[in-house]
């Protein structure tokens, strides 16, 4: 069951409405370990004093801000909690907009907004209201040690959190080269229709299901294949298909070995493939894969026993 | 009303699992039961709750159990894993509750709580990749067991309630998680040998369409499986229902396997438990 992030109270104008905040996303990349490539070992980083080269104890790890090159400034915990938001327990609204108004470069990460049992009459009531003006709440908000702008919006009856981005936090695209030079490009008429043309023959409606992360199914893939590699090149060797009892024990005993070998590579020392494969198995179904799965369907025999049977 | 399409209440699920207790739970007493819950009915959305809800009634038993594997615990304990504190059903009224729940799956992992070490049975999930159907499933079953027969292995089958099969060789010796995965990929690497178009152990989707992927990995410590004579999420009450050879050997003729509540409240009038063996049954893996 998805766990609360963060738990407080909505606070708008007299009204507080106790809540708590749930991701509304997970993303899924995959992670890799760093390894030492001679003998599959887990890499360790160590923290070493840059002059001296010794490793440095976590306890005399202080931060420091550079203030021009090698003079450092040093700042303690205390400090920053002493400046630090106080730890507020509330979603404060402070005025609401239009939604067309916040570009979409503003949103951070987004959560779900659950009333607590005593509060479902009034968030609900907050919630329509809203859905019937048509504007989203600005709000702020105090998460872990950060003050956010947050935007909150109705969607189906629930409420939706985004965090959202400072103004001082967006790249001005001004400073970005190659922009300014487009002012100088003519495009005629023709081509504006051709254009134009081209984006109706492409639209449709937003249907996200029909994506999905290709290249990180694609390494799964690759990292299921390199999992089994060793067994494959294992069993051609020494396994045979005769089925009689002893070639079977043969078999098996040379498969359930290559199976071991397989495991005890694997750096987590676990069933190799248990962790990697879980997000394939929530992985969308392609339907283009479905000419190719009838293909492979028809090549399989219909009834086949073990010549043993 | 948890099954909408066909009308089936909760007070038809409870119906079910009370009367369905007496052959059920020799099968999940004594383990770490994973609930999958569909407050909604199944048309609405369902969690999979490890930890035994705190509001349990004072009579349903908690067991330590493996810690979920979340990223969350990952980072905070590295590669230990936290104890998580599962519900055990060891009487049919803990069934009652937990539908009442609408814990419409319940998820049993292959050991029992008092040794998490030691798994007693091995389990070999047969899962068709569209368009293969349990049909294909029940092939490759039948000749699974011929090889296991081989090893003078006695084997038992189950529908998984879903789309595949479940074919399970019960231990009850000592072994370990690692002993039986290997087993289990070893018996799918032979399968796939003898079958390298209608069978795959990889878990990838890409690498399953029309083929039957023998699913090993359920072996390991923290994977569970759907119970014997659990309810599926399905929009129809079918259920994880425990089934003969010889209808393994006609649904591989093509007749299809799939029971409902209704249907496995009957078979237990009529058959008993045809899983009844495996929750004592002595064998130890020849590898």
């Amino acid at each position: 069951m998805p766990r609360a992030i963060w738990s407080g109270a909505i606070s708008f104008g007299l009204v507080s409405i106790p809540v708590k905040m749930y991701p509304a996303v997970s993303p899924k990349a995959v992670r890799f370990n760093q390894l030492d490539g001679r003998d599959n070992q887990r890499v360790k980083q160590k923290r070493v004093n840059a002059s001296t080269g010794e490793e440095v104890p976590y306890d005399d790890i202080v931060k420091g801000y550079e203030i021009m090159k090698d003079t450092y400034v040093v700042i303690t915990d205390d400090d920053l909690k002493s400046l630090a938001p106080k730890a507020s327990r509330s979603i404060d609204i402070v005025e609401f907009v239009e939604e067309d108004e916040i570009d979409p470069v503003f949103y951070q990460a987004s959560y779900y907004l659950v009333p607590d049992e005593l509060a479902r009459k009034s968030y609900a009531l907050l919630t329509e209201a809203m859905a019937e003006d048509g504007r989203v709440a600005l709000a702020r908000v105090v998460m872990r040690t950060k003050e956010y702008l947050a935007a909150i919006r109705p969607t189906d009856g629930k409420l939706m959190m985004n965090t959202m981005m400072y103004s001082d936090e967006v790249v001005d695209a001004d400073g970005i080269p190659g922009f300014e030079e487009l002012d100088d490009v003519k495009v005629t008429e023709a081509e504006r229709l051709m254009a134009k043309t081209l984006i109706e023959s492409l639209a449709g409606g937003f249907n996200p299901d029909k994506y999905e992360d290709s290249f990180r199914n694609e390494v799964l893939d690759l990292i299921e294949r390199k999992s089994k590699g060793e067994l494959a090149t294992a069993e051609v060797h020494d396994a045979d298909t005769d089925t009689n009892v002893v070639d079977l024990m043969a078999a098996l005993e040379a498969s359930v070995a290559a199976a071991k070998k397989a495991r005890s590579g694997h750096p987590t020392g676990d069933a190799s493939g248990a962790t990697p494969a879980k997000p394939a198995k929530k992985a969308a179904k392609k339907p283009a894969k479905k000419a190719a799965a009838k293909k492979a369907a028809k090549k399989a025999p219909a009834k086949k026993r073990a010549k043993s049977a | 009303m948890l099954y909408p399409d066909v009308h089936f209440t909760k007070g038809e699920v409870i119906n079910y699992y009370s009367r369905v207790a007496a052959v059920m739970l020799p099968h999940i007493s004594g383990r770490c039961m994973t609930l999958r819950r569909w407050p909604n009915g199944v048309d609405g959305a369902s969690f999979f709750e490890k930890r035994c809800p705190k509001h349990r009634p004072a009579w349903v038993p908690v067991a330590v159990g493996p810690g979920n594997e979340s990223s969350r615990s990952r980072q905070r304990t590295n590669d230990d894993d936290s104890p998580i504190e599962y519900c055990r059903i060891e009487e049919p009224a803990s069934l009652v509750w937990t539908a009442n729940l609408a814990a419409l799956e319940l998820h049993a992992p292959m050991a029992r709580a008092e040794d998490l070490a030691t798994p007693t049975l091995v389990v070999f999930d047969l899962d068709p990749g569209d368009p293969a159907t349990i049909i294909e499933c029940c092939q490759r079953a039948l000749e699974m067991k011929s090889m296991l027969d081989a090893l003078d292995l006695a084997a038992f089958a189950k529908t998984s309630g879903s789309k595949g099969l479940q074919v399970y060789v019960p231990l009850n010796t000592p072994t370990t998680h690692d002993a039986c995965s290997d087993f289990a990929l070893g018996m799918g690497h032979l399968l796939m040998k003898q079958n390298p178009d209608a069978v795959t152990v990889t878990m990838t989707k890409a690498a399953r369409p029309g083929k039957v992927f023998v699913d090993w990995s359920q072996n390991s410590r923290h994977k569970t499986t759907i119970a014997p004579y659990s309810l599926r999420a399905k929009p129809t009450p079918t259920v994880s229902t425990p089934v003969s050879w010889d209808e393994v050997a006609d649904c591989a003729g093509g007749e299809y396997l799939s029971f409902t509540a209704s249907d496995v409240l009957e078979r237990i009038d009529a058959l008993g438990d045809l899983f009844a063996p495996t929750a004592h049954l002595q064998q130890e893996l020849p590898v």
